[in-house]
């Protein structure tokens, strides 16, 4: 008998399934069963990252005074085609946008063109996929505005002289490899006398941040700036800096949370965090999605409102949140988050 | 010499990477960074010596690192709400050999095997802790830092914390008769029985003798900075794991020493700060760390080999 | 130990068939609760899904068998993803010869595993613990970390991503390689010489059974079932990266167990792989569908392995508790 129940049993659940046959564009017609509500699914590069916690707050203050329903989930481990599958499944399930912050550009472009493909309006934000996989992307800063930030800092910090090493979340994570090419970039054409010695990978792991630069500081002597391209960074290098007692004379600058950082910025040892207001991404992309999916966001629109916040200008098929933000001891105190 | 060959090869090694390092890049023997590393793997090792007594016992737990950071953030809690630092660390601990029961109690006393027990508790806490906590960090108030000591007050204790705990384990583990009941498990749990000790109920110590040390060492790592990440511990089975059976510790259970696990916890401890010193690119660093497991290992099946043949 | 009773309550309280029921609750669960979750399409995708981890676990199934574990199995399909990219843009070669040379280099790597383990005498655990490192470590050394292999002709990416007669193109390829195992493991004498090196190794180099070749090729077998995981999941993401397969050897070896085959080897079947498969599969897809979030996955399997485990050792406790107090009884009868 054991020899036949897995047949069996596989054979009459794909009956079963088999007798709810529906094409997913029939389903999504339905799916709302009655009320009118959209819905729209937010995809974060990682749950547990307070970086996206920040976004979906205002993410759902935005949904909630459309009046559309908010889903919230992503991958929390690293494997990189989990951000495919759970978009796989919203595909199936017949949502009415995506937004998406993509780990893998190129992966990432193969499933948003299948949700583009069935109806389901797609954007990006906070890190880009393909340009055909989606309709506009949200744009923080674009990625050369952030590079030039960065590095403008950097000199400004160093007097355009010196060493400096950088520490980044994951050596694969692809938002980070284009804000250092821009960087290097940056360095290349505007500051010949920066030198950047290392590229330490920390895992998005403050601990594993706070080690490595401290092997860091004693590696390269005379370096004279840590940057961190990912907000686990920079804390964990203040750290590390502070227990080397180098605090003041090795400067410490990177992408990062106001709230993670406030105590080192007062206390010296972080110069500045650099960032952009992330409820106000999240904020700003439910609002874009919600448009999009109504109809009353169209491709060559060329600014756009969004609730509360006001307009916002469209460059392509960006649509701009402003400038990177510089955090710095005068104004970190205003914010929180 | 022949019994402690794996142990003695093991720190040879070691002395060959600390060699390297004095001719390549003397700069790694400057004392703030040296104990800065140190205190930084005092929580390691008193992990590591958890579990070596668990591996010792012909089991193995890969839960360690979700039992850390649900302590970690714990402790962290308690801090922020004020709680005296003793009762904190004290928690912490409570905290940590309740979870270490838990395995304790499937394992022992439901026979269900250790690597799949503690499988499905390493996914269920790590993932209870990001749906509870949704990866918030906790701020920890003044006076936790360094248990409100000096920098490098914390520090020294710190490292001298972890290394008393050490020698007094490793006297134990000889000179007390539960150190030799646990090797006796280890070794043959049916003969162990039948010499009057109880094997379950040892394997069921273990484990939470194993999470209250997981407790104390996210204790320590809470008070190391001014912050609680909630995906601290990630990757720490695997570390201590290594460093166990590197330092010569047998996965069959029965032979090893506390001691070999210390040394191959500095062996891999040190790879990754001696790259970044001999200016070697990041990317390096696993591929290293696989070869010196695999090379550690040969060097035992080798002479094993020649042994039996 | 699993002893093979028979008789109806035998096999209700094996773990395969308490794994069967709890697909059909979840199955029926999730259709209720979830939007669109009973539906063709839906199946698709959690084949699609599940195919990589699938195939890793059938070739788990056979180790795990023969009382070892393979850890390096997620790392192996990282590395063979990104040799894959590498065979196919730098070195220009056609996609079909890439494929057979990553399957090679697979094996190879299988290899490293097998003359390891039955060369020197190294327990599995630490040496696929080493390798686990060592693999991840190459894929990452040889693309620096940061390059990535896209821009794959349509025609390889339908393997991923397409159909095939109405089914998803992993189907036949998995369906294949699933039947392989199924005659390997069960109508073939390697199949019992697996589960009898799993009772006892010293045994059944006695009983005349050649240990060592015998584990060689289930250790081989895996690298190459790894990189044909590594192609399927290059195909459906379109994209090869070093971080390809983190953390794949763990759900896996979840699949293998919860399918009733016991770790300490010798017993142990491929359906029931299939089922744990399917299982974890369906809440992981379910749970989604569900509007629950993405940590629910990881508690409930943790739960649910706990519970199936506990479950099918039910009878042994039940059994040696009314031993003791049939004991007792005697005991207080003859004092």
């Amino acid at each position: 008998m054991q020899k036949w129940f897995v047949p069996i049993l596989a054979v009459g659940l794909i009956f079963v399934t088999g007798c709810n046959h529906s094409s997913t564009s029939s389903a999504r017609g339905g799916a709302p069963g009655g009320g009118q509500k959209l819905t729209i699914a937010l995809l974060p590069k990682s749950k547990g990252n307070a970086y996206f916690v920040s976004c979906e707050n205002g993410a759902a203050k935005a949904a909630r005074e459309l009046g559309v329903e908010l889903i919230f989930d992503g991958p929390t481990d690293p494997d990189p085609a989990r951000q495919n599958e759970i978009v796989d499944n919203w595909i199936t399930m017949g949502v009415d946008a995506i937004a998406a912050s993509c780990e893998n550009k190129e992966g990432i472009s193969t499933t948003l063109r299948r949700a583009q493909a069935s109806g389901i309006k797609v954007i990006t934000y906070d890190a880009d996929a393909m340009p055909d996989a989606r309709s506009f992307f949200v744009n923080q800063a674009t990625p050369q505005g952030i590079g030039n930030a960065l590095m403008d800092e950097a000199a400004r910090l160093c007097s355009s002289n010196g060493e400096f090493a950088v520490i980044t979340g994951s050596l694969t994570a692809e938002n980070q490899i284009e804000w250092r090419k821009y960087v290097e970039a940056r360095r290349a054409s505007l500051y010949p006398g920066m030198k950047l010695v290392a590229v330490q990978a920390c895992d998005d792991l403050k601990d594993k941040a706070q080690s490595e630069t401290t092997a860091l500081l004693g590696a390269y002597p005379d370096l004279k700036l840590v940057l961190s391209t990912t907000s686990l960074g920079v804390p964990g290098a203040a750290e590390a800096i502070k227990q080397a007692g180098k605090a003041g004379k090795v400067m410490n600058i990177g992408l990062g949370l106001p709230n993670e950082n406030k105590r080192y910025v007062h206390e010296g040892v972080t110069q500045s965090v650099i960032l952009w207001k992330t409820e106000d991404l999240g904020y700003l992309t439910v609002y874009a999605a919600c448009a999009l999916a109504k109809g009353e966001l169209k491709p060559g629109d060329k600014t756009f409102k969004a609730g509360s916040l006001g307009e916002f200008k469209i460059e392509g098929d960006n649509i701009m949140l402003g400038k990177p933000f510089i955090f710095n001891r005068d104004n970190i105190d205003q914010f929180d988050f | 010499m022949k019994r402690h060959f794996r142990e003695l090869s093991v720190a040879a090694a070691l002395g060959v990477l600390l060699l390297a390092l004095a001719l390549c890049a003397p700069a790694f023997y400057q004392p703030q960074p040296l104990l800065s590393l140190a205190t930084r793997q005092a929580p390691v090792l008193v992990v590591a010596c958890g579990m070596t007594l668990v591996i010792l016992c012909r089991q193995i737990d890969i839960s360690v690192g979700s039992q850390f950071a649900v302590c970690g953030v714990c402790a962290g809690l308690l801090a922020a709400m004020h709680w005296p630092l003793p009762l904190v660390l004290a928690a912490s601990i409570a905290c940590g050999a309740a979870m270490g029961a838990f395995n304790g109690l499937l394992i022992a006393g439901l026979e269900l095997p250790s690597i799949v027990v503690t499988l499905a508790t390493m996914a269920a806490w790590r993932e209870g802790l990001l749906w509870l906590r949704q990866g918030v960090w906790v701020d920890l108030p003044d006076g936790v830092q360094w248990f409100g000591l000096s920098q490098a007050a914390g520090q020294w204790t710190l490292v001298m914390t972890a290394l008393t705990l050490l020698t007094a384990m490793a006297f134990a583990m000889t000179h007390l008769s539960a150190g030799r009941f646990i090797y006796a498990v280890g070794s043959d749990a049916e003969a162990a029985r039948l010499a009057g000790i109880r094997p379950r109920r040892m394997t069921f110590a273990v484990f939470t003798f194993t999470g209250a040390l997981v407790g104390l060492a996210a204790m320590m790592n809470v008070t190391q900075s001014p912050q609680v990440d909630p995906n601290s511990g990630t990757g720490l089975e695997l570390k201590t794991i290594a460093a166990v059976v590197v330092g010569g510790v047998a996965i069959s259970g029965g032979r090893g020493s506390l001691w070999g696990a210390f040394v191959g916890l500095l062996l891999l401890a040190c790879i990754s700060p001696a790259l970044t010193f001999m200016h070697v690119a990041a990317y390096w660093e696993k591929a290293i760390q696989g070869m010196i497991i695999l090379l550690a290992v040969a060097a035992d099946g080798w002479r094993n080999r020649k042994r039996n043949l | 130990m699993n002893v093979q009773r028979h008789g109806i309550k035998a096999f209700l309280f094996r773990q395969e068939t308490v794994l069967g029921v709890v697909l059909v609750l979840e199955w029926f669960y999730f259709d209720a609760v979830g939007r669109n979750f009973g539906t063709y399409d839906n199946t698709c995708d959690i084949l699609r899904h599940s195919s990589e981890i699938g195939l890793l676990a059938l070739a788990l199934t056979p180790i795990i068998l023969t009382g070892g574990i393979d850890l390096s199995v997620g790392s192996l399909l990282g590395l063979c993803a990104i040799l894959f990219g590498k065979l196919w843009r730098d070195a220009h070669l056609p996609i079909p010869l890439a494929m057979g040379c990553t399957l090679g280099l697979g094996a190879l790597a299988g290899g490293l595993n097998a003359a390891l383990i039955t060369r020197l005498r190294l327990p599995p655990l630490i040496v696929t613990l080493g390798t686990y490192s060592l693999f991840r470590g190459l894929a990452e050394a040889i693309t620096r970390g940061v390059d990535t292999f896209t821009n794959f002709p349509a025609s390889f990416l339908a393997l991923g991503q397409g159909r095939w007669l109405g089914v998803p193109a992993q189907a036949p390829v998995f369906l294949a390689v699933a039947l392989g195992y199924w005659w390997l493991v069960h109508r073939s004498t390697f199949g019992r010489s697996f589960r009898a090196i799993g009772y006892s190794p010293e045994g059944a180099r006695y009983a005349g059974i050649p240990v060592h070749r015998r584990l060689a090729l289930v250790y081989v077998l895996a690298g190459v079932v790894s990189a044909l995981a590594a192609i399927l999941y290059t195909a459906r993401l379109g994209q090869a990266k070093a971080d390809a397969g983190t953390g794949y050897e763990l759900f896996a070896i979840t699949a293998v167990v919860l399918g009733g085959t016991s770790i300490f080897g010798g017993a142990g079947s491929v359906y029931g792989t299939l089922l744990g498969v399917t299982a974890i599969g369906a809440l992981d897809n379910g749970l989604v569908h569900a509007l629950q979030p993405g940590e629910m996955a990881g508690m409930l399997t943790g739960v649910l392995l706990i519970v199936v485990l506990a479950g099918s050792a039910a009878p042994k406790i039940i059994s040696t508790l009314r031993a003791r107090k049939a004991a007792t009884r005697i005991a207080g009868h003859s004092s």
